[in-house]
């Protein structure tokens, strides 16, 4: 069985182009949905004694605090959020609860004062920036020695371009997941988005050492998109295996995992399926596209 | 051919790190050598507050008021003062940390299995107490109250007292039980044989009023400068001077004013909010005296000082530090400079270790809290086993995958898996092992990146397999292929791994708490996977019997050789 992903590319590539429209404009229309860790703000959990209801809680709570959210669980158990700043709003919810139901029990309270979540927010863009520059010198140096026909910086901007389409789809996953089940996004999701980052590169990277081997070997005897095209062939088994136990790990995680890790989980799951899918369908074949191009315009 | 003796010491020390790996992750397998069952089940894996449960909290410091050049010392001292308040707490391994990001201070406090949030946060809040305290007059209204309440209730509790003696419940098991005079409740109450005057009056009256009948409970509670008393006389024996009682009582105690020291002093408002300095001196200049502790209060602390002076001359004035009296010098004059002394009869070390805790305490730092997070100790216990059966299952689910697919190579794969597991497992324990303390804390997170780890942990067995695939597909003999395989993955191996192992370190160096941890696991993760991928499978695999493998080349893969064989 052989695969003519080079052939079809603009099919692949309307695929891919799809999903980061959708994706952009889910982003852009939606937006994501900040959990208090970005946001500055605290996370209640309290047991009640008694009966009482969500419109009470929202309404007491929404008298000293803003975007107040009241999530009912089991027993009397709820969830509420609401933006904060420091301690101080945090101290007349509690009154305001206490006020209440005195005997109220509250089980956890995370709460991220506006310094702090700036800081994480802070922290985490730079964080991203570092690592997609880092990669792309890191990629830049790994092919150092392919300079025919394509110098090695396309290598580089092809694994950017691959990286970015698995970032933004998983981004607009979340970012739609966020409206329709008020999945939200924290720390949590940052450390996944930038292990797709690693793990995306790494994707790339395999193929296109193939296709460098590949290179220095029938270089003169095949065409370029031949080339390419076999390298791919070559190296899919791996991908799809190695995608795969990746993926059912992580499928592990989502099923049995606790309710912390599991949305890490699942944005792991969405950057792996899309990595895999662009190393073997993108970043190859912007190669040949790349290639197509400098033979037109060079000369 | 053979690779001869070589490889079987590499396989020799496989066996040996697979033994020791396996022994330290699950002791129970060398149950039976009972020493070494003790030594190595003391290690234990660190767990990150988020799976033993407990709080954490972070702190801003406000330095502003402190010179650039003693932020650090001040600093440092606000961490001392924690660490000691949260040890008076009783919590296990607390983790006191201090932080700086751009100007501002940080100290960051996790306190594993505390529960009440609250409690934990007024503890560490509370301001370091230095307080001078002045003497109460006798009627102040909150002392009168105070003891009126207190002593209302004991005369309360003698009246019941009274009324089971007289029903004539047995009067010495009875003093046992409720008496409050420690020299006799032990022994029933019993006084034994006294002359007259050896009591308080309102006692004496009692015992040596020859109407009082002997073998008699007292009807009346006799009240006395100790407390509420019933009486029940045993014995006479003795004429005139010699006249002598035996007797036995039961005492509620009454609260005084000098017993408590809380209610003996005021507060003044003079604290060690209003503390300088506190240094030591030896007194006298010309002799070696007693050493003495020197208070130097600031402007305000100093008028303060000085009206307290004015207005207790002749008095004591008490020392409390962390709500407990010190000493309670006599103020011999008004002092207007703000300088205390505080004399006693310290030892060097004393004075010193009051000293520090006099100026730790006074530290002008005032901390504001910015972030909190608490987990409840069930609920990392959950999430801890729930991660770990999402463990269990993915490391199974991996195995039977490469079994499938890669055939016998799979089956090296599995049990380099699991060793890989055992090997990181290993690593999380032996970080505990004495004098070692290497940072390495399981979070949920860091499961999260050892889960993940595993399935990238096959990625380099799948690159080698599929290399050897191939090169057996172009007809080469599989002792070849092995070789060519490994050594043809081995720059996509490195390159591919180089590239998470870059993201890893970025995030741990620009990370946070949860991200730091994932990031460490991970890297830890993939290093080892390297290790056993190129260590591990690849003496596994030449240790292979290879002409037999040749021969049944359906083990490996369903593949059709060329004819002409390389």
């Amino acid at each position: 069985m052989t695969l003519n992903s080079i052939r079809y590319r603009k099919i692949f590539y309307a695929i891919s182009l799809l999903g980061v429209i959708l994706s952009v404009s889910a982003i852009s229309f939606w937006g994501l949905r900040l959990g208090i860790d970005f946001q500055g703000g605290t996370l209640m959990e309290i047991h009640f004694s008694k009966e009482i209801s969500k419109e009470d809680i929202y309404n007491n709570v929404s008298s000293v605090a803003e975007s107040v959210l009241v999530q009912p669980g089991n027993d009397n158990v709820f969830i509420v959020r609401y933006l904060a700043g420091d301690e101080t709003i945090n101290e007349k919810v509690r009154e305001k609860l206490t006020e209440m139901d005195a005997e109220n029990k509250i089980i956890r309270t995370d709460f991220f004062g506006s310094s702090v979540s700036k800081e994480l927010t802070r922290k985490a863009i730079e964080a991203t920036i570092v690592a997609i520059f880092l990669v792309a010198i890191f990629i830049a140096i790994a092919f150092r020695k392919v300079s025919r026909p394509l110098s090695s910086w396309q290598y580089g901007v092809g694994a950017m371009i691959a990286l970015m389409h698995d970032i933004i789809i998983t981004i607009g996953v979340f970012a739609i997941l966020g409206e329709f089940y008020a999945i939200e996004v924290g720390i949590p999701f940052i450390a996944a988005i930038l292990t797709i980052l690693g793990y995306s590169v790494n994707d790339t990277i395999v193929v296109y050492d193939r296709i460098r081997e590949n290179l220095l070997r029938h270089g003169m005897k095949e065409s370029f998109e031949n080339i390419i095209n076999r390298s791919i062939n070559e190296t899919v088994a791996r991908s799809i295996n190695t995608s795969m136990t990746v993926l059912v790990v992580l499928f592990a995680i989502i099923l049995l995992g606790g309710t912390s890790i599991q949305s890490f989980a699942l944005a792991l799951f969405i950057g792996v399926f899309a990595g895999t899918y662009s190393s073997i369908f993108v970043a190859s074949a912007l190669l040949v596209t790349s290639y197509h191009f400098q033979k037109k315009y060079t000369k | 051919m053979r690779y001869g003796r070589k490889i079987r010491f590499q396989v020799a020390g496989i066996v040996l790190l697979a033994l020791i790996s396996g022994v330290i992750s699950y002791p129970k397998i060398v149950v039976f050598i009972d020493p070494v069952y003790q030594k190595v089940n003391q290690l234990k894996v660190s767990l990150g507050l988020d799976l033993q449960g407990g709080v954490h909290l972070e702190y801003v410091a406000d330095v502003n008021s402190v010179p650039e050049d003693q932020r650090e010392d001040a600093i440092n001292s606000a961490q001392a003062v924690i660490e000691r308040r949260v040890n008076a707490f009783g919590v296990g391994e607390p983790l006191i940390q201090t932080s700086r990001s751009g100007e501002e201070r940080r100290i960051i406090v996790e306190l594993p299995g505390v529960k009440d949030i609250e409690d934990a946060k007024k503890l560490i809040k509370e301001t370091p107490t230095l307080e001078f305290r002045e003497e109460r007059a006798d009627d102040d209204p909150d002392l009168v109250q105070t003891l009126t309440m207190v002593n209302g209730m004991s005369l309360e509790n003698a009246k019941k007292g009274l009324e089971r003696a007289l029903a004539g419940e047995d009067f010495a098991q009875l003093a046992s039980e409720l008496s409050q005079d420690p020299g006799s409740k032990e022994d029933g109450g019993n006084l034994d044989f006294q002359k007259k005057g050896a009591f308080v009056p309102e006692f004496d009256i009692i015992l040596f009023d020859e109407n009082n009948p002997v073998g008699i409970v007292h009807p009346n509670i006799v009240e006395s400068s100790f407390g509420y008393h019933i009486i029940k006389i045993e014995e006479r024996r003795g004429e005139g001077e010699e006249r002598e009682v035996r007797s036995r009582h039961i005492l509620f105690a009454k609260m005084q004013k000098n017993m408590v020291p809380e209610l003996q002093y005021k507060e003044t408002g003079l604290t060690g909010r209003y503390l300088e300095s506190a240094s030591i001196d030896f007194g006298n200049q010309y002799a070696m005296g007693d050493p003495r502790i020197v208070l130097h209060f600031d402007e305000e602390g100093s008028k303060l000082f000085k009206e307290i002076t004015e207005r207790n001359l002749g008095k004591t004035l008490a020392i409390f530090i962390d709500k407990e009296k010190v000493t309670a010098p006599t103020v011999q004059s008004i002092i207007p400079d703000g300088v205390a002394e505080i004399t006693g009869q310290y030892t060097l070390e004393e004075a010193q270790s009051l000293k520090s805790r006099l100026n730790e305490g006074a530290l002008p730092v005032p901390l504001q809290l910015v972030g909190q997070q608490s987990i409840e100790a069930s609920l990392g216990q959950e999430d801890l086993n729930k991660s770990l059966k999402a463990g269990f299952f993915g490391v199974l689910a991996v195995i039977i995958y490469m079994v499938v697919y890669y055939r016998f190579f799979g089956v090296i794969a599995g049990v380099a898996l699991i060793m890989y597991t055992t090997m990181l497992i290993a690593i999380f324990k032996l970080s505990s092992f004495p004098g070692w303390d290497w940072p390495i804390t399981l979070t949920l997170s860091g499961i999260a990146g050892f889960i993940l780890s595993i399935g990238m942990a096959v990625d380099a067995n799948v690159l080698i397999f599929e290399r050897i695939k191939e090169e057996l597909r172009n007809g080469k003999y599989i002792e070849s292929a092995i070789r060519e395989g490994f050594r043809r993955a081995w720059p996509s191996i490195r390159d591919g791994n180089l590239s998470t192992l870059l993201t890893c370190v970025i995030l741990i160096w620009m990370g946070t708490g949860f991200v730091q941890g994932f990031a460490l696991i991970l890297f830890l993760g993939v290093s080892f996977s390297m290790f056993t991928a190129i260590g591990i499978v690849q003496t596994m695999v030449k240790a292979l019997p290879m002409q037999f493998l040749d021969r049944h080349l359906w083990l490996i893969a369903r593949i059709k050789r060329s004819k002409n064989k390389k």
